[in-house]
């Protein structure tokens, strides 16, 4: 059986850790054991986007440290799973004593949904879910992890959900991790085309492999007064209950 | 209006508050993404030609004191003359001393960002010579006394009745009852009264897409015709050119022109390219031509870590697929080269102290260096000037600070781990019943237009530790 | 220091080291490249006829002019390849065209891979000709279609002009509102005639 480090990612991890137990479920099911070192805090893409070197360096060593041993590294993220596999190596190429570590690390790091497809050879899910479902890419997702088919394989497979395809799933939603808060105001215009996007399809929800992206979504559209549920494409495809993002509910973690 | 970098903030808010902006840009999704992305699918080989594409840019910039030496020897052995000038101000003397020689007083100009750049148009007009703009797009935005907000289409900021406003302002001795709804109206007036000024102009000035060493040929690209009726028809013809737009021979033209005119427009071919090796003959073409090569802060980039940047053929496809772009237009950015080339480029040509912003509003999506037809690396070009930015202490200190504690937290797991939890329990309940946060003291950013959808109030560490 | 050698000497001290020159890029075409000329020609809004042979031409151009309800009357450069046709009723003048006349031209190559006409200029054939008319008349041979920019361009080197014009379709702009219009400066109408002989 598969040993993986989940790399649960600091976003899951404070706001909505529902995230990271679908992400267990769904791992056991296709047949792996899960551990989650505790000692793992952030990928360090914050550091690393706004050019804290140092900073970036320190943190890809500890990863590299905590996340030795295991078969794989599995993130619920294409953008730290992208950290994982197209940065450290390129951070730590100068460094003579990660640099080969780095680049093993990035060779078993995979973002949720395409490792279960890819890796597990999972085609489909147990789950059932009624309704209508907009998907979207995240950048890193499409470009650094080149995910694109495995969230819809599994999302398809789900009974009862309908998928909607974006007019177009390609452009940025205007998260971009700093970004959306250091030009809040271009940040909002392109979360509003991505939402105008998904209420267009006609879907009553909207899932995705990245909670940045989500968050920024989610917390738009209640602020413009769309109607419009958000969720961790995790906890559909893993059938985890609860309240959707900004929502409350029944099955409300307490 | 004069440029300027460092209004980014306040130009890129008004930009997205103006809806006839709005419209256009809206354009840019169907003629140019669309568009490029069907002759890329028709041509089929879009990986094999720009890998073929980047090596030939490389290796020219890897030989890049042979090629232009050797083209200076061809130009000059056809009986044309090369100029060299290290910045903006030299070039701008050397073209109006060429014109003074010259005895030019009008003058015609093809499209040229690089003559953008160096502001030639001012500095001349200044010196009692007025360069007309012969590109359509140009044309219109010099009616105006706007500076171009595309690289390869000028005025696509503009709807045809700005066209038509503009003209009857400009035209004034054509009838003023003249109807001027269609477009194709207003094309047919472009054409008879820029063809008066080919026919008067005394010398023409263009740019240059490509420069080919051995055959010591400039390259035109255009679809209208006007770079070549500039250069033709009068008695002097200058090329003003960045030096690192120069290739080995124009087998090497060959390949970056399939990848140009797919990559702007989605043409396999423009209508006209012109290959120019010289003066022309007795009869036909130019008696005297100049080719200036500028420097302007090329050279300085050269061999560095954002080296890549010369690859570019200005091709505009980073531009048209940036989503920062498509939502601002390139006003904004003010400066001569916008979007993720501009951001890629400015914090070299201009300094990071100007150009600061344009790194810096990207997500890094990605988009541009996937279209870049030479594979320029741009978000990671992007990235080193926020780099460069930090090591300066240039970045803002309540950023700075912020990531500091962030990293400090991120490197030291207990403290993180029990300021995680009591940071999702804190936000939990300012959320309330609404389970949404509607504003913090921090990040004041994000609450601008956005509410914080409220952590669930454990984290998964604790929980995953509880199971 | 001149700025010459200054630009030099930094390019010098800050370049990469030379990398060889990478192997030649060629795509094979294996199409028929007189089908695949006509139809990239036409894609750029060029009008292509065939011809059986030169002795059509005249004849093709006259037709042309009626069609468009033109003055049945060209201008052709003294010497043109074209000038020793029998030009029958059509009027032949050897001043340089207006923008709403016509001329004729004889491209001494095409390339199949875009449907471009290949003017090197010369005595006989100044460049500004292809682009001062309203409506631009190209003779093309079939036998004279290379598959390439590449090749065509090999073949003039033994005698490389001051100009090459490499002319796909009529003048065009999409400067008003990213939408087509044909016969922005240069010539409105490019028709070829592709003669088979």
């Amino acid at each position: 059986m598969p040993r993986v480090g989940l790399f649960v990612t600091c976003l899951v991890d404070l706001v909505r850790p529902s995230v990271g137990f679908a992400a267990v479920r769904l791992l056991e099911q296709a047949g792996c054991t899960v551990e989650a070192p505790r000692a793992q805090t952030c990928c360090g893409q914050p550091a690393w986007n706004a050019g804290d070197r140092r900073n970036a360096e320190a943190i890809a060593r500890s990863v590299i440290d905590m996340f030795e041993g295991f078969d794989y590294v599995v993130a619920p993220s294409g953008s730290c799973a992208g950290m994982l596999r197209r940065h450290y190596p390129e951070i730590l190429k100068d460094d003579a004593r990660y640099a080969e570590r780095a680049r093993a690390l990035a060779g078993r790091s995979y973002e949720l949904m395409s490792f279960l497809v890819r890796i597990c050879g999972v085609a489909r899910v147990d789950a059932s879910w009624e309704g209508r479902v907009a998907y979207h890419d995240s950048c890193s997702s499409l470009r650094e992890m080149e995910v694109r088919a495995e969230p819809r394989t599994l999302l398809s497979s789900v009974a009862g959900l309908e998928i909607f395809e974006l007019s177009d799933p390609e452009i940025c939603c205007g998260f971009g991790g700093l970004f959306c808060v250091k030009y809040p105001d271009i940040s909002e215009a392109m979360a509003d085309a991505k939402i105008a996007d998904v209420t267009a399809t006609g879907a009553q929800m909207l899932v995705g492999g990245d909670l940045g992206c989500l968050l920024h979504l989610a917390g738009r559209a209640r602020r413009a007064g769309v109607a419009l549920e958000v969720r961790h494409a995790a906890e559909v495809l893993a059938g985890v209950e609860g309240p959707a993002m900004g929502e409350a509910g029944k099955g409300d973690v307490e | 209006m004069i440029p300027d970098p460092t209004a980014f903030r306040q130009a890129a808010h008004e930009a997205l508050d103006d809806p006839r902006l709005k419209v256009a840009l809206g354009r840019l999704k169907t003629h140019f993404v669309q568009k490029r992305a069907d002759a890329f699918e028709r041509y089929g080989d879009f990986a094999a030609l720009r890998d073929a594409g980047a090596t030939i840019r490389d290796c020219a910039l890897s030989n890049l004191d042979t090629l232009l030496e050797k083209f200076e020897r061809n130009v000059t052995a056809r009986g044309g003359h090369v100029h060299w000038a290290r910045d903006a101000g030299e070039a701008r003397q050397i073209v109006l001393d060429i014109l003074r020689s010259a005895d030019a007083k009008t003058v015609t100009k093809g499209k040229s960002m690089v003559t953008e750049e160096i502001g030639l148009n001012g500095f001349l007009e200044k010196n009692g010579i007025r360069p007309v703009e012969t590109d359509l797009g140009e044309y219109i935005i010099q009616l105006r006394h706007e500076p171009p907000s595309h690289i390869i289409a000028p005025a696509f900021h503009l709807n045809k009745e700005d066209v038509a406003q503009t003209f009857r302002s400009a035209h004034t001795e054509l009838p003023p009852e003249r109807a001027l709804d269609e477009r194709s109206a207003l094309v047919a007036e472009a054409r008879v009264m820029l063809r008066r000024q080919f026919e008067a102009a005394d010398a023409g000035i263009t740019g240059a897409n490509f420069l080919a060493a051995a055959e010591g040929a400039a390259v035109i690209v255009t679809n209208e015709g006007n770079g070549d009726l500039t250069r033709l028809l009068p008695r002097t013809h200058i090329v003003v050119t960045g030096l690192e737009k120069i290739v080995a021979d124009m087998d090497d033209v060959s390949v970056l022109l399939r990848l140009l005119t797919r990559s702007a427009t989605g043409q396999d071919i423009t209508s006209y390219v012109s290959v120019v090796s010289g003066p022309g003959d007795a009869q036909d073409g130019p008696k005297n031509f100049h080719v200036v090569l500028l420097d302007n802060g090329r050279t300085a980039l050269l061999g560095g870590e954002t080296g890549e940047v010369l690859r570019c053929i200005r091709c505009a496809a980073c531009l048209n697929h940036c989503p920062i772009y498509n939502s601002i237009g390139g006003h904004a950015y003010g400066a001569t080269y916008p979007g993720p080339i501009g951001a890629a480029l400015n914090p070299g040509l201009l300094g990071l102290a100007q150009a600061h912003h344009h790194p810096n509003a990207s997500t890094f999506c990605g988009r541009c260096a996937e279209v870049c037809p030479v594979k320029i690396p741009l978000p990671s070009i992007m990235r080193y000037w926020r780099e460069k930015e930090f090591e300066a202490h240039m970045a803002p200190k309540a950023m700075v600070f912020g990531l500091s504690l962030w990293a400090f937290a991120a490197r030291h797991p207990a403290l993180y781990r029990l300021g995680a939890r009591v940071l999702a329990r804190v936000l939990r309940v300012i959320g309330g019943r609404k389970r949404a946060i509607h504003s913090l003291p921090v990040l004041r950013g994000w609450f601008v237009a956005r509410d914080f959808p409220a952590p669930q109030g454990k984290t998964f560490q604790e929980m995953w530790r509880a199971r | 220091m001149s700025a010459r050698d200054d630009i030099l000497r930094t390019i010098r001290a800050r370049k990469a080291p030379a990398l060889p020159r990478p192997a030649r890029y060629r795509r094979v075409l294996d199409d028929d490249l007189a089908e695949r000329f006509a139809t990239r020609a036409r894609a750029a809004d060029a009008t292509v006829e065939v011809l059986e042979s030169m002795a059509d031409v005249s004849g093709a151009v006259a037709g042309l002019l009626r069609a468009r309800n033109m003055a049945a009357c060209i201008h052709l450069p003294p010497g043109s390849a074209v000038a020793g046709l029998d030009w029958g009723q059509v009027r032949v003048l050897q001043t340089p065209p207006g923008p709403e006349d016509v001329a004729v031209a004889l491209a001494p190559l095409g390339i199949g891979e875009t449907g471009t006409l290949v003017f090197p200029a010369g005595e006989a054939a100044p460049a500004s000709w292809h682009f001062r008319p309203g409506f631009e008349i190209a003779v093309l041979r079939v036998s004279d279609i290379v598959p390439d920019l590449e090749t065509a361009l090999s073949s003039l080197r033994m005698q490389w002009p001051h100009t090459i014009n490499l002319v796909t379709g009529p003048s065009r702009t999409a400067d008003i509102e990213q939408t087509l219009e044909l016969g922005a400066h240069g010539p409105k109408a490019l028709a070829v005639l592709l003669v088979r002989v």
